[in-house]
């Protein structure tokens, strides 16, 4: 079953236009990739599904119904949740930075789910009560993991989250995202670093907003255009 | 070496106070990033209806604190569901905001001085306490003494507000990034409009003591209230509500000294402060820049 369908979906920022006429599906428990260089419109369509751009044409559609009118705390409480490249606000404590992740549920909820994700990321459990600034780049990235999977999203889309880590934490990210994907969530990922294949069932590879080759990972692995994009061969 | 104990322990005092005047300019700067220029304006008021309440009704001008929640609310949700989501989808917010909230300022100041006239009203004197209270062997008036309580009072109130409860985090949130604020789910426009609302009635319950602090009210002090909240603000951090106690404290101190000493010179201090706080840390005393413009 899909859970995400896009549909002709144009998008920018103001009168400049980035995306033009993207179509793009994620199923049930799948994870789906999006690759491509920088401006290549990663971003702004991750930014589009969750509503922090408008969407100027076509549809977005989220387990069937339309969502591209709503504002993006109404479509986070219909189960998508967004980590930015960002991903944590710094000023917050790592307790609040948990709590706001789950905004919309009730407080005995989020420690349920808290007590679970301190299991999960033990790091976060001994500094819950230090500011998010006081954390390493890998251990911040850690937190807006953590801070995304509070609300337990159907849907969860993430940006570049091997953004600014060395490779040691990339690997601590990928490790956990596969823990995530084995529990069945289904996950929207736009990389440019292509390590994130590996957890891929399909991908898109996008160029100028414009989808320019989509597929299994097999077929993305052995695709020309990807191979001459990312390996320079 | 009394009248510098005095100039200290008074400043304090004002000091405190005041934060709570300009504390709410801060809220809205930095939750919205928009300019209530007619911030004094609301102080003005919260001072009229703590004065109504006690010509009209008869009671103490204490009761002009619920008044001024009550104000808060009846103009800040209008006002804010009126005027700043368009203000926010403009390509400048601030500038704009700067523009709209004066002709505000003009028309509450218009609408005031045709209600009240242009004389200044004063207070009961006795009304918060006939007698001093005294400090290291300095006596302040039992007014100034419920002002800084309650200045302090709010404060601390929104001291809590912002560490222990959701809509506190969600706001400050949204002042550190109102973007990612959006990607985690906080409904930006009701807890900015919760701000909103929050930032007038503490304008208003600080207006409420103005008569006692600075001797009167009249429609037309709304602009130097702004102006000293501005000084204030600035002073301490720009976009950091908590950091104004700072400004407020050096903005104090600094006007009681100058009073002390140089009377005549001391409306002098928050223009000078501010000057100052600009050339040497345009970010204001706790360092942290928060706008770019």
């Amino acid at each position: 079953m899909s859970r995400l369908i896009l549909k002709d979906v144009e998008s920018g920022y103001g009168p400049m236009q980035i995306l033009w006429g993207i179509d793009l599906t994620v199923n049930e428990s799948e994870t789906v990739i999006l690759l491509g260089a920088n401006s290549a419109g990663k971003t702004t369509l991750l930014r589009t599904i969750i509503g922090l751009l408008p969407c100027t044409g076509g549809s977005i559609l989220f387990e069937g119904e339309p969502i591209h009118n709503l504002p993006p705390d109404q479509r986070i409480r219909r189960g998508i949740a967004y980590m930015s490249e960002l991903g944590v606000f710094p000023g917050l404590t790592i307790e609040e930075n948990i709590r706001l992740g789950g905004y919309f549920l009730s407080g005995a909820e989020v420690r349920r789910r808290s007590t679970r994700l301190y299991e999960l990321f033990p790091a976060l459990a001994n500094k819950r009560r230090e500011q998010a600034a006081s954390l390493s780049g890998g251990q911040r990235k850690m937190l807006g993991i953590a801070k995304v999977l509070v609300s337990e999203p159907k849907l969860l889309l993430m940006d570049e989250p091997s953004s600014g880590l060395a490779p040691v934490f990339v690997k601590q990210v990928v490790d956990v995202l596969k823990y995530a994907i084995t529990g069945g969530m289904t996950l929207l990922i736009a990389e440019q670093n292509i390590a994130f294949l590996s957890l891929a069932d399909r991908g898109y590879l996008l160029e100028g907003g414009q989808v320019k080759h989509s597929g299994t990972r097999a077929e993305l692995e052995s695709s020309d255009v990807v191979r001459e994009a990312y390996f320079g061969l | 070496m009394a009248l510098l104990e005095y100039a200290i322990i008074g400043g304090i005092l004002y000091g405190i106070f005041f934060s709570l005047v300009a504390i709410g300019l801060n809220l809205i700067f930095g939750v919205m990033r928009i300019i209530n220029l007619a911030h004094g304006q609301f102080v003005m008021l919260g001072g009229f209806g703590a004065y109504l309440v006690t010509s009209s009704l008869g009671l103490n001008p204490i009761f002009g604190v619920p008044l001024a929640v009550l104000g808060g609310i009846a103009i800040g949700y209008p006002l804010y569901y009126g005027v700043v989501p368009r203000l926010q989808r403009s390509r400048d917010p601030e500038m704009l905001s700067f523009i709209l909230f004066f002709g505000v300022a003009q028309m509450i100041e218009a609408v005031m001085t045709l209600l009240f006239g242009v004389d200044e009203r004063s207070l009961p004197g006795e009304a918060l306490g006939s007698g001093n209270f005294g400090v290291l062997g300095q006596q302040f008036p039992d007014s100034w003494w419920v002002a800084v309580a309650v200045s302090l009072l709010c404060i601390g109130g929104l001291w809590l507000y912002f560490s222990r409860t959701r809509l506190g985090y969600a706001t400050r949130a949204i002042i550190a990034n109102r973007e990612e604020a959006l990607a985690t789910g906080i409904n930006v426009n009701r807890v900015s409009a919760i701000a909103f609302i929050i930032g007038l009635s503490l304008a208003g319950i600080a207006g409420v003591f103005v008569p006692y602090l600075v001797g009167s009210i009249s429609p037309s002090d709304g602009s130097d209230l702004t102006t000293t909240s501005f000084a204030i603000i600035i002073i301490g951090s720009l976009g950091n509500p908590l950091g104004t106690v700072v400004g407020g404290l050096v903005f104090g101190v600094g006007t009681m000294l100058m009073q002390t000493f140089y009377p005549s010179w001391s409306n002098l201090v928050p223009y000078v402060l501010l000057v100052l706080i600009v050339l040497v840390r345009p970010s204001g005393l706790l360092g942290k820049a928060v706008r770019n413009a």
